[in-house]
């Protein structure tokens, strides 16, 4: 007799709490018929907002879209101004802008990694619980997530919506006493990043080997961070301006965030999709210890996101240690330029998955339209289909707060913005 | 010394532990440390770290008169039951993570403003309310 479970999950509204959501799903005989990943969050309207206003000031208007990754709002904005304009701020501008985003990445993955997606591994039901029994770990993650707010601080001039980057580089250099400063604590941090990854690596992953795409920003000749063509492990190479033409985004009737594809189908974006396609680029430092941890990439193991982001974490520490232990305090932290109007296109690889711009500008460099399109919202449908996945592979003869925990933890691996909504997910079970 | 920190953001009432904070710096109260963070969430954890005495002044939204200032018992913080997430890391969150790895300070207080029930608009600041508080701790607390 086929038997049917209704699962709703439903999110209280808090204070300061970003992002509201439940999921549903239906049961029959073991096989999932429908599943739902509801997002009530109100439109935030932030791509009407910014229209009218000068191409500078929506730098810091966008950085209002997250506190967790203002600077890649940030970066994918000015990188689409600077790409229209023209402008070529500089290899002081473009390495200064990636240890800026270092930081951000140091910050935002510490945060998940210790806050968030560890104490699922331990059976805590969070950070707090965790501590009792694990303290040096969580003040690891505390340290190095300090680390990267003053990162972000030492060009943004405060860490939450920092505003130091302007078209053409940034408003201020920093001082050549304060890089050495950061010098000294990246140095210290360096052992503590390393020590992360082989904590990590560990843990007791679920064995979930799932077919997905992986998407993601790839250069040349560095692991990409603020620049970059777009690739797939399925052979998609485009430059950013030819989004449009390969991924669809698109109303669903039970989320307010819009759901994206790539030629039809669901692909993911973020630390484990940058892992799986960049692996080989990352510094000979990072990628002995990987080797010395048995860690291989790449892998479809969406449980393995945390390994991800504890080796971006060891990437970003070495890399801003590497770029500020050549600071040179320039002349002029900014280059002149002309605007101009046009069609603007930005992409940049923020903590969560790349994070797409475009503007059209007029002549006076005033915003006539724009589109963004955000890591969580492109992860959306593969956050589904994985749920599909994993829950079925997980099984249904579980109390129904297993299920729980587990459909939180598999959601946590994309760590969405609405991470905070899918953490103290309500189970309400019907079953008929 | 008391390091007073100021928890808020530009967005309504949400303003006024900043408020709060300019309040003192016009006042020029003697022997305090003032310090504005942006919602902080477990990075206020770091701020502890120096020093021994601690006043977190934050708005709230239950209990207290629009503008009204008073200090509150640890008990009046309930935690939010989304303990672990980046963007509900709250107050109560950060004193508890601060409690269990024993890095609180010898003293703390905190100390609440009414934020009433429109958030989107600022009430004023009891400003009187305010620095007879930190009176009070600066008495109670030589200095």
């Amino acid at each position: 007799m086929a038997s049917k479970r209704e699962i709703h999950i439903n999110v209280p509204v808090l204070t300061r709490v970003e992002g509201e959501g439940a999921l549903e799903f239906d049961v029959v005989q073991g096989v999932i018929q429908k599943l739902n990943l509801r997002i009530f969050e109100p439109p935030r309207l932030f791509e009407k907002f910014v229209e009218g206003y000068e191409y500078d000031q929506v730098i810091d208007m966008v950085a209002r879209i997250c506190g967790i990754c203002p600077v890649a709002y940030q970066m994918s904005a000015v990188q689409a101004f600077e790409r229209l304009f023209g402008v070529d701020p500089g290899p002081w501008v473009r390495d200064m802008r990636r240890v800026m985003y270092c930081g951000e990445w140091l910050q935002s993955h510490a945060l998940h990694v210790h806050l968030l997606a560890a104490p699922d591994f331990f059976g805590f039901e969070s950070a707090i619980a965790m501590a009792e029994k694990h303290p040096e770990v969580v003040r690891r993650g505390l340290k190095l997530q300090g680390l990267g707010s003053d990162l972000i601080t030492l060009f943004g001039g405060r860490s939450v919506h920092p505003v130091g980057v302007r078209v053409g580089g940034f408003y201020k250099a920093p001082a050549q006493v304060a890089v050495a400063d950061m010098v000294k604590q990246l140095e210290e941090a360096l052992p503590q990043a390393e020590a992360l990854v082989r904590w990590c690596a560990e843990l007791d992953f679920p064995h979930d080997e799932q077919a997905f795409t992986s998407v993601a920003l790839s250069e040349p000749n560095e692991y990409a961070i603020g620049s970059g063509r777009l690739v797939s492990g399925q052979g998609l190479d485009i430059d950013i301006s030819h989004f449009e033409s390969h991924f669809e985004e698109f109303q669903v009737p039970h989320s307010t965030a819009l759901h994206t594809q790539l030629e039809g189908r669901p692909y993911l974006t973020g630390p484990l999709a940058r892992l799986n396609l960049n692996f080989h680029q990352l510094p000979k430092p990072v990628r002995a210890v990987m080797e010395d941890c048995g860690i291989h990439f790449p892998s479809h193991n969406m449980f393995h996101s945390i390994l991800a982001r504890a080796i971006e974490i060891h990437l970003v520490t070495y890399e801003a240690l590497q770029l500020l232990k050549a600071y040179q305090r320039p002349a002029t932290p900014a280059v002149q330029f002309r605007p101009r109007a046009g069609t603007a296109f930005g992409c940049t690889e923020a903590p969560r998955g790349f994070l797409w711009h475009r503007y059209d500008v007029d002549d006076r460099g005033d915003i006539r339209r724009a589109r963004i399109v955000p890591p969580t919202s492109q992860n959306q449908a593969r956050i589904e289909q994985d749920l599909c996945a994993s829950m079925e592979s997980f099984g249904f003869d579980h109390d129904d707060d297993e299920l729980r925990q587990r459909a939180e933890q598999v959601i946590r691996n994309y760590d969405p913005c609405i991470s905070c909504a899918t953490h103290f997910l309500k189970l309400k079970v019907s079953r008929r | 010394m008391i390091r007073v920190i100021g928890i808020g953001s530009s967005f309504g009432a949400d303003q006024l532990g900043w408020l709060a904070l300019e309040a003192l710096e016009e006042a020029a109260v003697p022997d305090l440390e003032l310090i504005r963070l942006d919602r902080p969430g477990s990075g206020l954890l770091r701020y502890f770290e120096g020093v021994g005495k601690i006043l977190l002044i934050d708005a709230v939204e239950a209990g207290l008169e629009p503008g009204e200032i008073k200090l509150l018992d640890r008990d009046d913080l309930a935690q939010s039951s989304c303990l672990t997430s980046s963007h509900g890391f709250g107050v109560a969150e950060a004193l508890a993570l601060a409690e269990t790895l024993e890095t609180l300070p010898a003293e703390l207080w905190v100390a609440g403003i009414g934020a009433g029930n429109d958030r989107s608009s600022v009430p004023d600041l009891n400003k009187q309310q305010l620095l007879d508080l930190l009176a009070r701790l600066t008495k109670d607390v030589p200095c």
